[in-house]
């Protein structure tokens, strides 16, 4: 299956400071994908190199094959784009909006666009700035959906909406991926809402990715391992561990398992894709998503990684 | 990307619009009345025999000139129209977009970044040109009578009576646009653009202007008359009578110390002043020093615009 997009040691500096380092990863065509990482993690920085509104300073990205700098003209059609905050014409009416897109663009869909506005009941002749922030989320969505594009690529789009703004966003965006076969990228910092729309998951952390693929792979090899306190050297041997703590009698660890699990001394069971997600955001800021183990205090807790 | 451009400055084109009709308007009503008294009291007849100084023809310069002159600076301030269209349409162009962030939805629509500025920067200038070129005919044509009576090879009249007005214009403008995309703040941009183009501007008009060719200079000794030896045309540029100090500098003030008993002339001759001086530029320079100015201001906008469009390729979000 072909990439829609795919990244290889992309890296971006701004003077001194990496947003983004060595960034290597697929995302298949046809996925909704989730990029999970806490504020500053290069979220908006990967996504804007993705579309082309940055230059990396290192490293090379692709959409389709294609650079989304240098081939604009081939990329700039397939893409599809909300920037965070959604920004739009405030003096534009949504018609004018929507003019603005078939004006712009080749594939867009006039009819796919009206009807979703009539199905949200957001008046055609109302100005965008004195629309609700959720009605904005949702003129911006339907104006990227409207050009047809092959991969959508969403950068915090739930941040600013209340609960139901976000459930009635996501059901948009659900109803099109259905609809087409439609590659999304959607970054949040958190992963609660994203779980029912996403079937793909990139933990951004620290500049760095922690972890990427499919989600069902992901909560199945995923594993909470509790047992009567002991060292962890003899698990970490075969399987990745991402967390551990340890109380006075017990510990418990978060790992990801490379195999069947043996020693009966461990209870095992199932872990929320939420705390998968946590324990790769609570990880050490580390080079790699595996490396040299460190010990800090965290919540009164000791872990170690 | 036209309608889109059209959509997002409409207001100010009606407002430039509406400025441009009641400039018009103003510029008519009292042209017109100009021309009918200038034809009426005979003055243009008798100016278009001779190249003397208007005085040949009698007081009717005088009264003409007393009765219209004060509408000069009136018609003078539409100079700033330019200016402030480089200020209030120009710098905002590319920094309101950039301020509300919706650069970040327009280039990401099917069309690329170079194809979104050439299509603002040909409807802004094109304005900015159409602008420029009904205030350059309408000023020129208004100004006649004046031109007649004193030429337009002077500080005021210059800058309206040739391609030097278009070429002021799309400067302002593309120091406007420059600026904006520089700094990415509206109202920032404004002042900076105001600035800057004051900055260049004087500097040009006070400076160069008067110099774009050496400046021709008649000298004669003090004890003859103050008046010149040569009578300069109407059309001639005046730039200034003096004296020739001890030193060989060209200076308009004396300041004399002698005793009381002496002339003025005494004086001068025992602080060693050398002569009297007359420098102008000739008419038929006028369209030479037009085009010299409109070229300078053409390569300094090419510049600004060249750097826009590479500002907006390379530095992007």
């Amino acid at each position: 299956m072909s990439n829609a997009l795919e990244t290889t040691h992309l890296s971006k500096r701004y003077g001194r400071h990496w947003a983004l380092q060595d960034c290597t990863l697929a995302l298949p065509a046809g996925r909704v994908a989730a990029l999970v990482g806490p504020n500053g993690a290069g979220k908006t920085t990967l996504l804007h190199l993705s579309v082309g509104l940055l230059e990396p300073t290192e490293g090379l990205v692709q959409i389709f094959g294609c650079s989304p700098l240098k081939q604009t003209t081939q990329t700039l059609p397939r893409l599809g784009f909300v920037a965070q905050d959604h920004p739009l014409y405030k003096d534009f009416t949504v018609a004018d909006l929507l003019t603005l897109g078939r004006k712009l663009n080749p594939r867009w869909d006039d009819t796919l666009a009206r009807a979703r506005m009539q199905k949200l009941g957001i008046p055609l002749d109302r100005r965008a700035g004195k629309l609700s922030g959720g009605q904005q989320a949702q003129v911006a969505l339907v104006l990227a959906l409207a050009k047809r594009p092959d991969l959508l690529l969403l950068d915090e789009p739930l941040a600013s909406l209340d609960p139901l703004a976000r459930r009635e966003f996501l059901r948009t965006l659900l109803d099109a991926t259905v609809e087409s076969g439609l590659t999304v990228l959607l970054s949040s910092h958190i992963i609660g809402d994203l779980e029912r729309v996403c079937d793909y998951l990139i933990i951004l952390s620290a500049s760095h990715v922690q972890l990427v693929g499919d989600i069902q792979e992901i909560t199945r090899t995923h594993k909470r391992l509790i047992g009567p306190r002991q060292d962890v050297d003899a698990i970490a041997s075969t399987h990745t561990v991402i967390e551990t703590s340890h109380t006075e009698r017990q510990t418990t660890l978060l790992v990801r398992t490379n195999g069947p699990l043996f020693d009966p001394s461990w209870e095992v069971q199932e872990v929320s894709l939420e705390d998968i997600v946590l324990a790769y955001l609570g990880q050490q800021v580390t080079e790699r998503p595996a490396s040299l183990p460190s010990t800090r205090k965290q919540h009164g807790m000791e872990v170690v990684q | 990307m036209i309608w889109v451009t059209w959509r997002q400055n409409r207001t100010e084109g009606f407002v430039v619009l509406g400025v441009l009709v009641l400039s018009s308007i103003f510029l008519l009503i009292t042209g017109l009345n100009m021309a009918h008294d200038f034809q009426q009291s005979g003055l243009s007849a008798c100016l278009a025999n001779n190249k003397q100084p208007f005085h040949v023809c009698g007081p009717l310069g005088a009264l003409f000139l007393n009765q219209y002159g004060p509408l000069i600076p009136f018609a003078a301030v539409l100079l700033i129209l330019p200016v402030l269209l480089g200020a209030l349409v120009g710098a905002p162009l590319v920094a309101r977009e950039c301020e509300q962030r919706t650069n970040l939805l327009v280039w990401l629509q099917s069309i690329t970044r170079t194809h979104w500025l050439i299509v603002k920067l040909v409807l802004v200038l094109g304005t900015g040109l159409l602008v420029a070129g009904v205030l350059m005919g309408l000023l020129t044509w208004w100004y006649r009578p004046f031109s007649q009576l004193n030429g337009s090879f002077n500080q005021v009249a210059f800058d309206f009576s040739g391609p030097v007005l278009i070429a002021a214009t799309v400067l302002a403008l593309a120091l406007g646009i420059f600026v904006g995309t520089l700094t990415r703040r509206t109202v920032f941009a404004i002042f900076l653009t105001l600035a800057l183009i004051l900055a260049i501007r004087l500097p040009v008009e006070f400076g160069l202007r008067p110099n774009y060719e050496p400046q021709i200079t008649v000298t004669w000794p003090l004890a003859q008359s103050d008046n010149p030896p040569v009578t300069l045309g109407r059309q001639d540029w005046n730039l200034g009578q003096g004296w020739i100090d001890a030193q060989g500098n060209k200076t308009n003030n004396v300041s004399c110390n002698g005793p009381q008993q002496q002339t003025p002339l005494q004086c001068m001759q025992a602080d060693g002043y050398r002569g009297n001086y007359l420098s102008y530029q000739p008419a038929d320079r006028f369209w030479t020093f037009q085009w010299i100015e409109t070229g300078l201001y053409l390569a300094i906008s090419v510049l600004a615009l060249g750097a826009t469009f590479w500002l907006v390729r390379r530095r992007l979000v």
